[in-house]
């Protein structure tokens, strides 16, 4: 068994699960479309302000869309007792990880799909391509982090504490190149965001094995 | 032990027993000592020995929203395994009409088969369950001693009766330490 059809096989079953349970998705599609009300009442918004204010919005959604989107990865093992059958097969625990991350970045782009649109309604800013380009590249970035720092946080009493503690400095880089590419400087932006997105999931893949299994 | 023996390990709450099974499914690390499964340190050869054991935790550790079907299906495939060895494995349980029912919709013993068809799934040659017996039904303990087989079993448990219906030998924990050794026969 290979290590890609074992990580494809636990994503699957985690999308399939979320599909059938709606457990996460609606609560955060829901939370998606309340920011971006609580924006437009909040602000007093025109054509200009809307336009400044829209990219910094977006990446506060997409960061506490994500708090909640990581930490279900694996806190939904730790409820169900699952996590050590799961380790106990010869797919590894990096394949583990590497499939619940997938499952997790499919869900916050699922949410994305409906931020950028909302954006576009609510505050009449269209995102420009580089824009969401960028939203993507960090989407994958924070979701190796956040799903190794949930692994980390689901052994502890305090985990939904730690988890924020732990994920929101080191998602800080995302938003800086993500920001960034909304500034005229997007083709360097997105190739800073793809060589970040490579360094975190290297360092989070050699690292889930000590995390998960130890 | 030997290859094929049967063990029931008993103790009162906080004994040890689950720390002593986790510790044999390779779960867990011993803090100090050293464990040998298969003539192999369990503690630096986790990967090659896992495959060869199968663990059942005190909780069953199934996907509520997968089907009976899925759930063993799903772990075929990370085993490496074909498909409809999870059927085979629903079967020999005795949960085949279940096949297509969410996991969440079963009984806690016919949750208890699925864990215990997923422990098995791989053939392990050791089979380390964590007080199965506290949801099955009478038949689902005969069934117990049926698939153990040729297996090595480590049972933990409460039920004396079943160690004897497993023809198992007994080691009885307190306070983490062993305390007793007798063949389940004397004690009857």
């Amino acid at each position: 068994m290979t290590f890609a059809a074992c990580a494809l096989a636990v994503a699957r079953k985690d999308l399939v699960s979320e599909w059938r349970s709606r457990e996460v998705l609606p609560a955060l599609a829901q939370f998606v479309l309340l920011a971006l009300v609580v924006t437009l009442f909040a602000f007093d918004l025109d054509s200009a302000s809307a336009g400044r204010i829209a990219p910094g919005v977006v990446w506060l959604v997409v960061l506490f869309a994500g708090l909640v989107a990581f930490g279900r990865a694996f806190a939904a093992e730790k409820e169900q007792a699952s996590l050590e059958a799961l380790l106990m097969t010869p797919a590894g625990p990096v394949a583990v990880f590497a499939g619940k991350a997938l499952a997790a970045a499919a869900i916050l782009l699922a949410c994305e799909a409906v931020l950028v649109p909302g954006v576009s309604v609510f505050l009449g800013v269209s995102l420009p391509a580089p824009a969401i380009a960028a939203i993507a590249l960090a989407t994958l970035g924070m979701a190796a982090l956040g799903c190794l720092f949930s692994a980390l946080a689901v052994q502890t009493r305090a985990r939904e504490l730690l988890l924020p503690v732990l994920a929101l400095p080191l998602w800080i880089p995302f938003v800086v190149y993500g920001a960034a590419a909304l500034t005229g400087r997007g083709p360097q932006a997105l190739a800073n965001l793809l060589a970040l997105d490579i360094l975190v999931v290297v360092v989070a893949g050699l690292a889930a094995r000590f995390v998960l299994d130890e | 032990m030997a290859a094929g023996e049967r063990v029931a390990v008993v103790g009162g709450n906080g004994a040890g027993k689950t720390t002593l099974l986790r510790l044999l499914a390779t779960v867990a690390r011993p803090d100090s000592g050293e464990l040998r499964l298969f003539g192999l340190d369990a503690a630096r050869r986790r990967a090659e020995l896992r495959p060869r054991i199968g663990w059942l935790a005190h909780q069953p550790g199934l996907y509520p929203a997968l089907t009976a079907l899925e759930n063993l299906e799903f772990f075929c495939t990370l085993h490496g395994l074909p498909r409809s060895r999870a059927g085979e494995c629903l079967a020999l349980l005795g949960v085949a009409a279940d096949t297509r029912r969410p996991a969440a919709e079963l009984s806690r013993g016919r949750q208890q088969r699925l864990a215990l068809a997923r422990s098995l799934l791989h053939d392990p040659e050791l089979w380390v369950l964590d007080e199965p017996d506290s949801s099955l039904d009478a038949e689902g303990r005969q069934l117990l001693s049926r698939l153990a087989g040729d297996r090595t079993l480590v049972i933990a448990t409460h039920d004396r009766e079943l160690a004897a219906t497993l023809g198992a030998r007994l080691v009885e924990l307190r306070e983490g330490r062993l305390v007793d050794r007798e063949s389940v026969r004397v004690l009857k």
